[in-house]
Order: structure tokens, then C-alpha cells, then sequence
């Protein structure tokens, strides 16, 4: 079935001259079959790709054949391999510069540095001597230069131009950024995106993951609201066959949902495994500060490593509330004693907590508007609003 | 990448002759510079910071010192500069902050490994630590904490960066393990690095994805656990942690300390919110680790209305004022008495933390 160079090398021209960006991607692809072809392990494929096909096009292939050459041998060298993948991104950089108010080769584009940021995870993984994240960094360079290309491309008309490959790039980029925890750099990014005029234009499946990125990075700025209307976005128009990305896009979801206040039904979540969150939703309800804090700990891995701790750990004032709505429920009037609320803390099982703490934690409480009400220092009782002393959390 | 050969030093002395013959010409040294006392004589000549430039040469291996100059050469700064009492403290922190940049262009252009960086850079650390507390109080033309947390900032990151190199060095080679001191070091230095980045997610993730050994060392966790209760919003325990910091770390911690003060305070004009209720100032200087004096100043500064006698303060939150800007840091007591605690060289060259 494989056939000789000169045949793959035809077929690369075939599509070229068809505008054929989708077959031309699969060509450059490192998981397409073609790769474990054996007459396509070339050191020095330059004089024979020369013969076929036409500048910058050739220093593409030739890149890409080189590539294969490196990832044949045993063991595979990635360093030599990710080099060469970074030159044919650039000679694809060129490629797109030569092409006016034409967009067919974006396929091409998208293929190539998909397999550039494969190729820096495995450096990252099997390489050494250099500071962790570089050869990611270097690979998100290059990657910048073929997006600088496509958001120029301003003149061509909307169904032609480059600009419509941003989305994809953008979402590469972003995929570097996260792993580097370089979240700033998504900023200009996300920026031009705004800015584009035809921005619903772009392909869904890119929107939904742009919509879900975006989503995590205004979690991290702590803009709550905007973070739940993005990733909902990603949630609901995920397709349901994507069970793990839908369940990707909830570990985010349902943990800045309630923080605003909305609690995830169970059934759903057993339909994800993400009950943990039905046992910390429980212990919010409750306002079982003392739970709450040993199912984060229990849990304390799954959460880091899911990027959610953080986030987690700011719905601990949210678990004081509802513990201290308990209170105003038993007592049923609206002066307070502070040390009723230290009482509450104490009986759920917070052992180390004193009476200027309880003061400190109400005060914020206060401040936020999740308690309506002032403190009395003189009386050590909080005075709550006879309105709505403690407002739903969806409306704070 | 790893066959390219990096220029390495030979030179042995603090200053390469080269540039000390030009220097001595020029007229061009430091007061400290001079030999002890008298006027026109040259003494111990330090190699000056200079930037890249595109008409520059490239340094020949006689302009560069070798490691053990660089170390040396940290060493005479921080120790005998550094208890140079003949001039103020800015001026003295001028030239060793100078001289070290100079050090650390020395260790990028000869390609140091993260062993050899991580010693000659700590020391650097401490030392900007330490200072941006000591001249926190300066005007700006004599000390510009921007620019001081700015190259701090740069300095923590490379040494974090190398942290992570030699982790992952140890996990897929067994190399050798760092000893019981390096390890401190790292721990401190980690720690300062939290507090000093405290309330950015950036820090905090880091903090989280640390090795083992790190996260259980017990000045990391608390300073961590400050960090954490910061990001929760919760002061009191903030504040309540910080003068159990270490010395450096602590003072790294005054920066911080005014915009503490200040969202504490602007939490209790909502929550104590009353024109005829107040709240005694013990109460709050006991909360904000301020002195009666400071407070006082706090209070005006913000607008808040204390009683005739000062023993009260009464909190409206329509007055507060929000556009004031925050206080700018000051020199602490609880700090101060840290520090006076402990040998400053010794410390800044973490030959002995003092903990």
C-alpha cells in the first residue's frame, strides 16, 4: 500500500494544484498513515522535493520528511525532530504570505502546528537541558508568527480571508499557554478575537473550545459571571457523544456555579463522576465548615491537579454564610449574639477559631453583601436588615 | 544544544584589569572604591554593571571572573560593603545593587548550570529583600521600589526556574540529591517568593504543584497557608500569621502590610457601619498591628472619624474614602526587632538562616 517517494511527492502536487488544503494537511500530518512508510525516511530529501514542487512548498515537505527521519530512528530523536517541525512552520509562515486573498491552505497551517506543539510536549517529556517549558515557549514563537500572518490579512473578502484561521491558533496557543502557566500572554490574544468583525463565523467545535478556555481564564481574573456564560456556552453546545470534554468543561463549570449561588443536581453529576462535588454541595448547604474542610483535603490532589483548588477554597465564605443563616433561622430575631456564631463554628468542629475572628469573618460577609446588617462592637451582637438579611446568593 | 561551548572567566580579581586601568584613568570610581580614607587612591575595584550593546565586543574570557572570583566577589559585597557605615544605607545599596547586576550578566553570558546560578543569585535576593524593606521610608530619588521589585521579581524567577530544572534532573537521572542545606535554602527562598507574590493565582498555583518536601517544610506552609487565607479573604488570619514570618520574609511581608490595613479597614466602616456606635481603637490596633500613633494617621488618611480622647473610632462607610491612595510602607517595630536580631551578612549570604 505505500508507495514509493516520488508517489507521495505527486500526491502532495495533486493537491496543491487541486487547492486541496484538507488532503495537502493530511499529507503534512504526523498521524496519518504515510508516516510508517519507510521510503519517506530521508535524511536529505531537498534536491528530490526541489524536482517536484515550487518554493516555499518544497521547504515544507522537505521540513516534514526530515521530521519522519528523526522520529524513525531508535530512539526517536524529538529535539532534531521538533527543530525541523518549527522550520517547516515557518516555510508554511512564508507559504501564506505568498498567497493573496486565498485561504484554502489553512487546513495545512493548522496541521503543521498542531504536530509543532505535539513535538514540544514530547520534548518537554523525553529532552533535557533546557529550563521546563522552553521548547513550548519556542513552539508558541512560531506558532505567533503564522497568527501575525492571518490576522493582517484584513483586505481579502470575508469567505477568503486568512483571518478565519485565527480561532484555531488562538485555541493552540491558549493550550500552550495553560500548560506553562503563562495565563497573561492569552490577554492580546483574546483581544483580537473581540475585535473581529465575523467572530460567530468560525467553525463551532473551534468556538466551543476557544468559549472553554476563555471561560478558565476569566475563572482565574476571578470574573465569576463572565466565566459561567462562557463555559455554559461550551457546555451546552457540546456535542453529547464528547462525554469527557462535556465533563472537562464541568470540573470548571459547576464549582464557579456555585460560588454564584447554584448548586449541581445529582443526577447530573453521577451521569459526569463528579460526585465529589454532590459531597462538597452538601456541605455547603449545611454550612459544615469543618466537612467542607476535610473533603477539599481528602481531595486535595484531584483538585490541584484539575486547576480548581483555588477556586474551591473561595467557596469556604460561602459555606460561613450558610452557617450562619442557620443561626438567624434557630434564633429568630435580628440582634444576634456574636458568640452565637462562634458557638456555630465550634459545634460543626472548627476548633481554632476565637471571638475576633467570627467578628473578622461576618465583617466580610458584610462587606460582600451576602449578610445585610451591621455589627454592634459595644454589644458584640450583629444587627441583621428586618428585609432579606441574608439575600440569595444569585442576586449578590 | 548542549555541545555549544559558552565562553568561560579566568579572571581572578573583583575587577577585570582591563576595565580597572580605564576606570582609575577616567577618574571613574566608586567612593567605595577608593582606598580607605584617602582621597586619590584606588582600593578594592568592583567589575561595574554595563549593558549589551550592539558596538560591544564580545567579552573575552580575561573580562570575566570564574566562579569562585563571582562568589568571592558576592561575598566582599554583602559582607564588607554591605556594613559599610560611612555612607547612608541608599547610596551603599546603589553601588552593591550595581555591582551585582554586573555578577549576574556574568552568569548568563558564561551559561552557568542551575546549581551555580542558584548560589550566586540567592544571596542577590536577600539582599534586594532585605533593602526594599530598609528604604521603604526613602523618597523617591534616593530609592525606587519599582524598579527594586522589579529586578527581585526577575532574580526569583530565575532561581524558581532552576529549582524546576534540577527536580526534574533528580526524577529521570537519580542525580544526586540536594543536601540538607540547599534544600533550606530553597525553602526560604519559596517562601519569600509567595509572599512576596501575594494574591497573584500565578504564585498560588506554583505553590500547589511544588514537591512534597517543599509544601511540609514549616515556614512554606505558613507562609503559604497567609497566602492561601489572602486569596479566601481572610485577614485576620493573614495578619495573625504574619509576624511569625522569618526576618527577610517578614520584611517582605511590610510591604504588603498597608494594603492589608487598608481593605481591613474599608471592610469595617461596611461592617460597623453606625453613626452612633464605635469601636474601640485596642480592638483595632490589635487587628491591624499598628501603633496608637499610626493609626491615628491611618484613621485621617482614609477619613475615618476617631473620638476626642482616641480611644474610639467611629466607622461610616459613605465616608470612607476609596480614591486615597494606600499609605505608602513603613518601617515596623515587630519587623525591626527581627531584624536587629540577627548578623545581616550571614543571613544575606544564607550561610546560617538565624531561624
Amino acid at each position: 500500500m505505500f508507495g514509493s517517494a516520488n508517489n507521495y511527492l505527486s500526491g502532495v502536487l495533486r493537491a496543491a494544484e487541486d487547492y486541496d488544503g484538507e488532503n495537502l494537511g493530511t499529507f503534512l500530518s504526523l498521524r496519518d498513515v504515510h508516516v510508517q512508510n519507510h521510503n519517506l525516511y530521508i535524511s536529505q530529501p531537498e534536491k528530490l522535493v526541489e524536482r517536484m514542487l515550487k518554493p516555499p512548498l518544497d521547504e515544507v515537505v522537505g521540513s516534514h520528511l526530515k521530521v519522519l527521519y528523526y522520529l524513525s530512528q531508535e530512539p526517536p530523536n524529538y529535539m532534531e525532530a521538533y527543530n525541523h517541525q518549527a522550520a517547516s512552520c515557518s516555510a508554511v509562515v512564508k507559504l501564506l504570505q505568498q498567497m493573496k486573498d486565498e485561504n484554502w491552505c489553512l487546513p495545512v497551517m493548522y496541521r503543521v502546528c498542531l504536530d509543532l506543539r505535539y513535538l514540544a510536549q514530547a520534548c518537554e517529556k523525553h529532552c533535557r537541558g533546557f529550563t521546563p517549558g522552553h521548547i513550548l515557549e519556542k513552539a508558541a514563537d512560531c506558532m505567533m508568527a503564522c497568527f501575525r500572518v492571518c490576522a493582517a490579512d484584513g483586505r481579502a473578502s470575508e469567505e477568503d480571508t486568512k483571518r478565519l484561521g485565527m480561532m484555531n491558533l488562538v485555541n493552540q496557543l491558549f493550550k500552550i499557554y495553560f500548560r506553562i502557566n503563562k495565563l497573561h500572554l492569552c490577554k492580546p490574544l483574546i483581544r483580537a478575537i473581540d475585535n473581529c468583525s465575523f467572530k460567530d463565523s468560525f467553525p463551532l467545535p473551534e468556538q466551543i473550545t476557544y468559549k472553554y478556555f476563555v471561560g478558565r481564564r476569566a475563572m482565574f481574573d476571578s470574573n465569576y459571571r463572565m466565566a459561567v456564560e462562557d463555559l455554559s456556552y461550551a457546555f451546552t453546545h457540546c456535542p453529547d457523544r464528547f462525554k469527557s470534554n462535556k465533563r472537562l468543561i464541568l470540573i470548571y463549570l459547576v464549582p464557579v456555579k456555585m460560588l454564584l449561588g447554584y448548586l449541581p443536581r445529582k443526577s447530573m453529576l453521577e451521569r459526569y463522576d463528579l460526585l465529589l462535588f454532590h459531597d462538597l454541595a452538601l456541605a455547603l448547604k449545611a454550612g459544615n465548615v469543618k466537612k467542607f474542610d476535610e473533603i477539599v483535603h481528602e481531595h486535595e490532589l484531584v483538585l490541584i491537579r484539575s486547576g480548581i483548588y483555588l477556586l474551591v477554597e473561595k467557596l469556604k465564605f460561602i459555606v460561613y454564610r450558610n452557617l450562619f443563616k442557620k443561626v438567624f433561622a434557630i434564633r429568630k430575631t435580628h440582634q444576634l449574639d456574636m458568640g452565637d456564631f462562634l458557638s456555630a463554628l465550634q459545634f460543626v468542629g472548627v476548633t481554632d477559631v476565637s471571638l475576633d475572628e467570627t467578628h473578622c469573618i461576618i465583617a466580610n460577609l458584610i462587606y460582600e453583601g451576602k449578610i445585610k446588617g451591621y455589627i454592634s462592637h459595644a454589644h458584640n451582637k450583629l444587627v441583621v436588615s428586618k428585609q432579606n438579611p441574608f439575600p440569595s446568593l444569585i442576586s449578590t | 544544544m548542549e555541545n555549544i561551548q559558552f565562553v568561560r572567566g579566568s579572571c581572578e580579581r573583583f575587577c577585570p584589569d582591563g576595565e580597572a586601568k580605564m576606570r582609575i584613568q577616567k577618574k571613574l570610581l566608586n567612593y567605595f572604591e577608593y582606598k580607605d580614607g584617602q582621597k586619590h587612591v584606588p582600593g578594592v575595584l568592583v567589575k561595574e554593571f554595563t549593558r549589551s550593546a550592539a558596538d560591544a565586543k564580545v567579552p573575552k574570557a580575561k573580562d570575566m571572573r570564574t566562579e569562585l572570583c563571582l562568589t568571592r566577589t558576592v561575598e566582599y559585597l554583602l559582607k564588607d560593603i554591605f556594613m559599610d557605615e560611612r555612607k547612608p544605607y541608599h547610596f551603599v545599596y546603589d553601588f552593591i545593587f550595581d555591582r551585582l547586576r554586573s555578577v549576574r550578566r556574568e552568569i548568563v553570558i558564561q551559561q552557568y548550570n542551575p546549581r551555580q546560578t542558584i548560589c550566586l543569585i540567592e544571596p542577590m535576593i536577600m539582599f534586594m529583600a532585605y533593602s526594599r524593606y530598609r528604604l521603604c521610608e526613602d523618597p523617591i530619588d534616593k530609592f525606587d521600589p519599582k524598579i527594586c521589585n522589579q529586578h527581585l521579581q526577575e532574580c526569583l524567577n530565575v532561581v524558581l526556574c532552576c529549582y524546576d530544572e534540577l527536580d526534574e534532573e533528580a526524577q529521570s537521572m537519580n542525580e544526586k540529591k540536594p543536601t540538607i542545606r540547599e534544600a533550606e535554602r530553597r525553602y526560604f527562598i519559596e517562601a519569600l517568593y509567595q509572599i512576596f507574590n501575594l494574591g497573584t493565582p500565578e504564585a498560588l498555583v506554583r505553590g500547589l504543584m511544588l514537591p512534597i518536601q517543599v509544601r511540609e517544610n514549616e515556614i512554606f506552609k505558613l507562609a503559604f497557608s497567609i497566602c492561601l487565607n489572602y486569596h479566601q479573604g481572610n485577614l485576620y488570619r493573614v495578619i495573625k500569621g504574619l509576624p511569625k514570618l522569618p526576618h527577610i520574609i517578614c520584611a517582605v511581608a511590610g510591604a504588603k502590610l498597608q494594603t492589608i490595613r487598608r481593605r481591613l479597614l474599608e471592610i469595617f466602616t461596611h461592617a460597623y457601619n453606625s453613626k452612633q456606635l464605635t469601636v474601640p481603637t485596642a480592638y483595632l490596633l490589635h487587628l491591624t498591628l499598628l501603633e496608637p500613633k499610626s493609626l491615628t494617621e491611618q484613621c485621617r488618611h482614609y477619613n475615618i472619624a476617631q473620638t476626642p480622647d482616641r480611644k474610639a473610632v467611629h466607622f461610616i462607610k459613605t465616608e470612607f474614602k476609596i480614591d486615597a491612595e494606600t499609605i505608602k510602607a513603613h518601617r515596623e517595630t515587630f519587623i525591626d526587632q527581627k531584624l536587629s536580631r540577627i548578623y545581616l551578612p550571614e543571613v544575606l549570604l544564607l550561610k546560617k538562616l538565624w531561624i
